[in-house]
């Protein structure tokens, strides 16, 4: 079998039935889907299938042979990050790190689809995502300001504007 | 049948670390000849950010850019010991440790510049990486030829050690656990206001809105604390409304069987969330920290029960306060029976014997 993995041609020698998952991880050494539940629940696999968004622990490998796959190595490099990865770093959306590589594609595929920065609809968006550290609340900032691509200036770090701080002295 | 709303609050204080034993923190930093710095510490980061509050911490204490900092958790071996990243510590602990480290490491930096720029070290200070005399900040030199000049000039490796550690306190009454010290550690404070709505035909408890005030003793890094706070009202919204690993404990009945039976909130289980942070530092934490990562999902089913009372009169004890929980309770409460609200138990604390604990050296070793 033969796949396109963020770009480049791989041959999979792995048994048919074998979960893309794994096929990603163990025998391509492409490590940024997380296994999380592995029965599709939490997200943390969810790579790109020939541009959408899928569970990659739900797929056999063989039922997309030929397909291309891109996962967050494939959207962008430390030096040079997509748009909604900047957003994720400059606005504090990850904390342990797990969630991210599939809160990043998911929120790729919602702005490539051409979503909105409206807060209601990215969460739907990635309501099959599940993150246990961060409330969600800057991920959907990030996402949301992620929208605006070409406004989107990375040097502006946004706090919440709901929060307040109180005291403190130098 | 209908939907009532209502609200509560709720009150909480944690300390931080262990409060009997000795729990230590340790690290050592050094500098490298072109005056970067190496901060070696065995607190693991695990999304709390320890790394980047110690090496902010380390960069301040200096007076070296953020930039310069790298941070070696990488192994047990490396490393000096840290007890761990648990009990809301990794902050004040390991966050004390390293800044004793700094300390020390400014310390001999400054003595080296002093030989360079045949000034006494009091008279010398150091910002943004740079070496300068006080009152005259024209006479200056970078850190980096500081850093040059020990290593290859005086032939001197620029370190420091730190450690944190609360000594053990002896149990005095082994039937209460009594000490023989006051516990105390950054004792911080918190409140927490919800508005939920109730079904009282279904039982469901939805959270509408979430406003929690902490306080952090001193935000180290106002973006990273925030998010602790955000995250604390989703895992506590979870521990009030949704999940429950043993539904019928101690029972292991209908214990759920995959990852996908214990709920935890979703994007779309989230209220609207408002966060409040407090800065009233604490005496003996770094630059006035205290540590609220465990604290930080404590306030909430609190305030979702009391809620819940104010909606449909009804207090239920026990969380999660699940559909099957308010219905039992709203039976209950039918029946005439008032019997489920539990007293609750008056805990005072005293701050002002708190911090004179600490200011008396009494409970940490300095």
């Amino acid at each position: 079998m033969k796949l396109e993995v963020n770009g480049v041609n791989r041959e999979v020698r792995s048994e048919p039935l074998t979960p893309l998952l794994d096929v990603l991880r163990e025998e391509l050494d492409v490590t940024s889907p997380k296994a999380g539940c592995h029965a599709g629940g939490c997200g943390a696999c969810t790579v790109m299938v020939d541009g959408k968004p899928r569970r990659s622990c739900l797929i056999p490998v063989a039922a997309v042979d030929g397909a291309s796959i891109t996962t967050v190595e494939g959207l962008g490099t430390p030096k040079d990050p997509s748009a909604v990865q900047q957003s994720f770093i400059h606005h504090y959306a990850a904390q342990c790190g797990f969630c991210t590589p599939g809160m990043v594609v998911a929120a790729t595929a919602y702005i490539d689809g051409g979503g909105s920065d409206d807060k209601d609809e990215i969460a739907k968006a990635i309501s099959g995502h599940v993150c246990r550290c961060t409330g969600y609340t800057k991920i959907l900032d990030a996402i949301a300001a992620a929208t605006k691509q070409t406004e989107f200036d990375i040097t502006i770090i946004a706090p919440d504007p709901t929060t307040v701080t109180i005291g403190g002295s130098e | 049948m209908a939907k009532h709303r209502g609200k509560g609050i709720s009150a909480i204080e944690y300390p931080t670390g262990m409060n009997q034993n000795g729990d230590p923190s340790q690290a050592w930093i050094k500098v490298k000849p072109d005056g970067r710095v190496d901060v070696f510490s065995g607190t693991a980061d695990i999304g709390n950010g320890a790394k980047t509050i110690q090496s902010q911490i380390v960069a301040e204490a200096i007076g070296v850019p953020y930039d310069w900092v790298t941070f070696d958790n990488s192994n047990t071996d490396s490393s000096p010991v840290c007890t761990g990243t648990f009990a809301s510590r990794a902050t004040f602990v390991g966050g004390n440790a390293v800044l004793k480290a700094a300390k020390e490491v400014k310390l001999k930096l400054l003595e080296a510049a002093g030989k360079e720029m045949e000034i006494s070290p009091e008279d010398l200070e150091i910002n943004d990486g740079e070496v300068s005399v006080k009152g005259s900040p024209s006479e200056k030199m970078g850190v980096d030829e500081v850093a040059g000049a020990a290593a290859y000039g005086h032939g001197v490796l620029i370190t420091g050690t730190g450690a944190q550690l609360k000594p053990y306190s002896e149990i005095t009454n082994s039937a209460t656990g009594e000490v023989d010290s006051p516990p105390h550690s950054a004792i911080s404070y918190a409140a927490c206001a919800v508005e939920v709505e109730v079904d009282d035909e279904t039982g469901e408890v939805l959270v509408l809105e979430m406003t929690q005030c902490y306080d952090v003793g001193r935000a180290i890094n106002p973006a990273l604390v925030e998010g602790q706070i955000q995250g604390g009202a989703m895992m506590g919204l979870g521990l009030g409304v949704l999940e429950n690993s043993y539904p019928y404990y101690p029972s292991v009945d209908h214990r759920g069987a995959q990852y996908n039976s214990y709920m935890i909130p979703s994007p779309l289980d989230m209220p609207k969330v408002k966060t409040i942070i407090i800065e009233n530092p604490s005496a003996d934490g770094p630059y006035g920290a205290k540590g609220i990562g465990e604290m930080a999902n404590n306030s909430q089913p609190p305030a979702i029960a009391s809620a819940v009372q104010d909606a449909v009169g009804i207090w239920v004890t026990e969380i999660p306060i699940t559909p099957e929980a308010v219905l039992k309770a709203l039976e209950a409460k039918n029946a005439g029976d008032d019997s489920v609200r539990r007293d609750g138990k008056l805990v005072s604390f005293d701050e002002e014997l708190s911090v004179n604990t600490v200011a008396s050296g009494l409970s940490w070793s300095a």
